[in-house]
């Protein structure tokens, strides 16, 4: 023993075999051949070289011997070994002790051990013969590997089949070491023997395929294999039936293809789950939803893998066994049947669940998996559930960074609330943020929905248009964000309750701030009610004002105008009514426009007040806005103007009543004058009472209410839109009104010739007047002077001047005459439009109008159709 | 070159000891002789699956033919 010496190892196995046996070299000669065609034949192991393995077994060997002070000493000892570098395999050192070791405990008759290697079907019988079951590790493997001398030894030419296995029985070597013992009963117990003769380490390929019987392990192995997904030497799967096949070449039983057919299609199932998360694990574009339900696939996945393994490690025991095993833990396929229902019903769920999510991502994702949650099935449900809450809490941190913080950080779109990056801060509130319908989970509504967009983008409108910098936390109290899945969890299970509370308590603090904003820094509705006054002529005293001083200045025209010469007007008419008291921020704002110039106009035709909006109001008073503010404007003015004009004319009419009464020859002219003036002023009266307080106030006071209640900015804007849809509407202005507003336009411009035509008519009669007067008064000197007063050319002179005065008066009557009737023939026709509308108050405006009936008599479509509509009206009640 | 060939031996008289204890530890049934023999084979690259297997179809064997030898007896 001086070094390990090179002697051959056939020397040396020579003298193992006499050492062991006892005998001499001659009569070892049969163990000796065996000893060699065994070892030649197994050269390879096939188990791990790792000595860390080995020694880990050993001690739990030991430990299984309940030897724990033996397994402290062997690790002591295997230290040493470790320190000392002599043995060159360790491991297959330890590997040999370990595998000669015996448990002292067990009794070591080996005889005995032999009938428990039949144990399986086998009677008792001591006439089996036990080396040929023991041999499979030996024989199966690498067979082609023998030499050619030691086969003919053999007589089995190779294991190519087991049936040549059956076929011719035990090899005779063995049988020449056991001498009495033959294998008389060999043939019948061969069937049984055959389930064991599997060998224990073969891997799947090294079998060929031909065999023509399997056994039931080798199926579980095959199976088990199957369940991850991989072929096995049995089963494989087959492409174009996409289901896993039993290879048609192998014989089985029926029960046993059916029973494996049903195991197989959890590896089915397991490959359908694993192609959805391998595929969309490289898919970048999947998003933060997406990714989570692959996680949780993933989990799944896990912990079906975990219990593979166990089953694995199951087999793996009994392998490691060997011969002592009992049947009643072994694997068989129903054994499996039973276990893996479980699996089963989940991965079929998993399946499903990827079919219906395929190509959805975002809230679509989170909606197909809620949807897959509404079943009876109490394990389904707590599964999809599970996948929901880990599916559904990145939604919910966005939703809760929207809704706290209003930021939006969706690069792959799976939010419902979308931001349009064009988009500038003044269009923010209308434009920007949007709601994208198609990712919105079906467990939140649309009104919750709703609501979410609002929080956001009321504090995205606080930040950047507002330049609010309050930290969102002041503005609500934001409460514990879903930082983890099982917050997610909760919250889903109590959808109705706490988050509901939640996004409405949200709602309303962000809201209220937003206004109290608004109307603290902005004073939205101080804003408000200066366009009520100032645009819509609220003030009137600031108007009449304005009027007056403007009148001479707007009867120039257009092109004659310049701005800075009315801008200066209204300041003075600021400064000198109760305008001055008004806010300067919102006096600052007031100014003159002046529109468009067409040829012919007058100042009247493109004189406008304007008002300047920027900022966050701009958001409550857009453009379009304004525009509709600037048209209601001109019309109430041009209203107004008429209302001025005629309150000229009858001034006129008074004044010169008294003066022109000393010629008698003018009083039907002037007779006709004060009718129709009159019925101007009535009809002008009844428009303005119309339009002030049938439209203005009625709708205003609507508006004014709304916007006290309101609970968000959209409220506001809405109830806005709404007063000036109505106010629009209501003044003729909208598109159906259009034959109306010409009607009305027509009238007012009658109004205006008349105006002149009077004007006219009284600057003629003055002037008459005036020239009798001189004449008289002359007279009335040259009487006191002591002269004749009058000389007969002045007299004839005199009565000339009147005869031609007279002449002319026919033909202003016929002017009046005309003007007369061409008004009332349009405001007739203003009037059937009138009854005809479909808006109740123009319609009471036309009662007013004609209260005593006045046109109808003239009119017989008037009557017709008064008579008609009042005949339908009575009739609807 | 003496030294170096004692410390040589004493290093493989060590291994053997030690190997001889866990031989003795694990219940194996291993003489000394056998034992280094079977070291020998392994440190030769010999399967040791495939040695444990001869090993302990030869004891069966022995202890059969024993068996029969004393029933005959």
């Amino acid at each position: 023993m001086a070094t390990l010496d090179q002697k051959s190892p056939n020397v040396l196995l020579q003298s193992l075999c006499c050492r062991i046996t006892g005998k001499s070299e001659a009569e070892v000669a049969h163990q000796f051949q065996y000893a060699v065609r065994v070892i030649g034949s197994n050269y390879a192991p096939t188990i791990e070289r790792d000595e860390f393995l080995v020694s880990e077994k050993i001690k739990k060997e030991l430990l299984k011997q309940r030897r724990e002070a033996d397994a402290a000493l062997f690790s002591e000892l295997h230290r040493k070994l470790q320190t000392q570098s002599v043995l060159k395999h360790r491991w297959s050192v330890l590997y040999l002790l370990l595998s000669l070791s015996e448990d002292p405990r067990k009794p070591s008759s080996r005889v005995g051990n032999y009938g428990a290697l039949f144990a399986q079907a086998l009677p008792r019988d001591a006439h089996s013969t036990p080396f040929y079951c023991t041999r499979p590790q030996s024989l199966a493997l690498g067979y082609s590997e023998r030499g050619a001398a030691l086969s003919a030894s053999v007589g089995t030419s190779g294991i190519s089949s087991l049936g040549v296995y059956t076929l011719n029985g035990p090899t005779p070597t063995p049988q020449s070491l056991l001498p009495p013992q033959s294998a008389a009963g060999g043939g019948q117990s061969l069937g049984s023997r055959l389930a064991w003769t599997l060998p224990v380490s073969c891997s799947p390929s090294t079998l060929s395929i031909d065999c023509l019987n399997v056994s039931e392990t080798a199926l579980v192995r095959d199976i088990l294999y199957v369940f991850q997904g991989i072929d096995g030497k049995f089963i494989k799967m087959s492409g174009p039936d996409n289901c896993y096949k039993i290879d048609s070449k192998v014989v089985l039983c029926k029960s046993l293809r059916d029973t494996s057919s049903r195991l197989a299609e959890l590896g089915w199932l397991h490959n359908k789950v694993r192609k959805y998360t391998d595929a969309r694990s490289l898919d970048r574009a999947f998003g933060l939803v997406g990714q989570s339900f692959c996680a949780s696939l993933h989990q799944e996945l896990k912990e079906y893998y975990r219990l593979l393994s166990v089953l694995h490690s199951q087999l793996q025991v009994e392998d490691d066994q060997g011969m002592n095993v009992c049947t009643e833990g072994s694997l068989t396929l129903r054994r499996l049947l039973v276990w893996m229902y479980d699996p089963k019903v989940r991965l079929k769920t998993l399946a499903a669940l990827v079919d219906f999510c395929q190509g959805r991502k975002g809230g679509e994702l989170a909606s197909a998996v809620h949807s897959y949650g509404k079943t009876g099935d109490p394990q389904m449900r707590a599964l999809v559930h599970h996948i929901l809450s880990l599916v559904s809490h990145p939604i919910l941190n966005f939703l809760y960074r929207w809704i706290y913080d209003g930021e939006l950080e969706d690069t792959y779109h799976e939010f419902f609330v979308a931001s349009d990056p064009n988009v500038k801060t003044d269009r923010l509130w209308h434009d920007k943020y949007s709601l994208r319908k198609s990712m919105i989970p079906t467990f939140i509504t649309m009104d919750q929905a709703r609501k979410v967009l609002l929080i956001g983008k009321s504090i995205n409108f606080l930040h950047q248009v507002c330049h609010d910098r309050t930290p969102p936390g002041k503005i609500t109290a934001a409460s514990k964000s879903a930082d983890t899945p099982k917050d997610a969890a909760e919250l889903l299970s109590d959808l109705e309750g706490a988050f509901q509370e939640k996004i409405d308590a949200a709602y309303f603090d962000t809201s209220k701030y937003l206004l109290d904003v608004l109307n603290r820094n902005y004073l939205l509705l101080e804003h408000l009610q200066a366009m009520r006054r100032y645009l819509l002529l609220g003030q009137g005293d600031f108007i009449r004002h304005l009027m007056d001083l403007l009148k001479p200045e707007l009867a120039r025209p257009a092109t004659t105008l310049y701005q800075h010469n009315l801008t200066g007007i209204l300041e003075t008419a600021v400064r000198a009514t109760n305008a001055q008291f008004d806010n300067a921020e919102i006096l600052k704002r007031l100014d003159v426009r002046l529109l468009e110039v067409s040829p012919g106009d007058t100042g009247w035709d493109v004189f406008s007040l304007d008002y300047h909006v920027d900022g966050p109001i701009a958001t409550v008073f857009t453009r379009e806005c304004m525009g509709h503010y600037l048209r209601v404007f001109n019309f109430l003015w041009r209203a107004k103007r008429m209302e001025y004009t005629l309150t000229d004319i009858w001034k006129g009419q008074m004044c010169n009543a008294k003066l022109l009464k000393t010629m008698p020859e003018l009083s039907g002219v002037l007779h006709q004058c004060h009718i129709l003036a009159s019925e101007m002023v009535h009809f002008i009266h009844q428009m303005q009472y119309y339009i002030t307080f049938e439209v203005l106030e009625c709708s205003w006071d609507e508006l004014w209410n709304k916007v006290q209640q309101a609970q968000d900015l959209d409220h506001i804007i809405a109830a806005h839109d709404v007063f000036l849809d109505t106010i629009i509407s209501r003044c003729l202005l909208d598109s159906n009104s259009r034959s109306l507003l010409n009607q009305l336009r027509a009238i007012f411009d009658q109004i205006i010739e008349f105006q002149s035509a009077q004007d006219s008519l009284y600057r003629s009669a003055l002037e008459e007047l005036t020239l009798r007067l001189q004449y008289e008064e002359k007279k009335r000197q040259r009487d006191e002077e002591g002269q004749w007063a009058v000389t007969e050319e002045q007299e004839a002179e005199e009565k000339r001047r009147i005869q031609e005065f007279q002449d002319t008066i026919p033909k202003m009557c016929s002017q009046l005459r005309i003007l007369t009737h061409f008004y009332q023939s349009i405001v007739q026709q203003f009037l059937v439009l009138l009854m005809t509308s479909s808006d109740e108050s123009l319609r009471f405006l036309s009662f007013r109008l004609d209260f005593n009936e006045h046109y109808r008599a003239r009119e017989p479509r008037l009557r017709a159709s008064l008579g008609a509509n009042r005949g339908r009206r009575l009739s609807n009640i | 070159m003496a030294s170096a060939a004692n410390t040589n031996l004493n290093a493989v008289r060590e291994t053997m000891d030690v190997l001889l204890e866990i031989s003795r530890l694990l219940n194996t049934g291993l003489d000394m002789e056998s034992l280094s023999i079977c070291v020998r084979l392994c440190e030769q690259g010999i399967n040791p699956e495939a040695l444990s297997a001869v090993i302990k179809e030869l004891r069966k064997a022995s202890e059969s033919l024993k068996a029969s030898e004393n029933c005959t007896n």
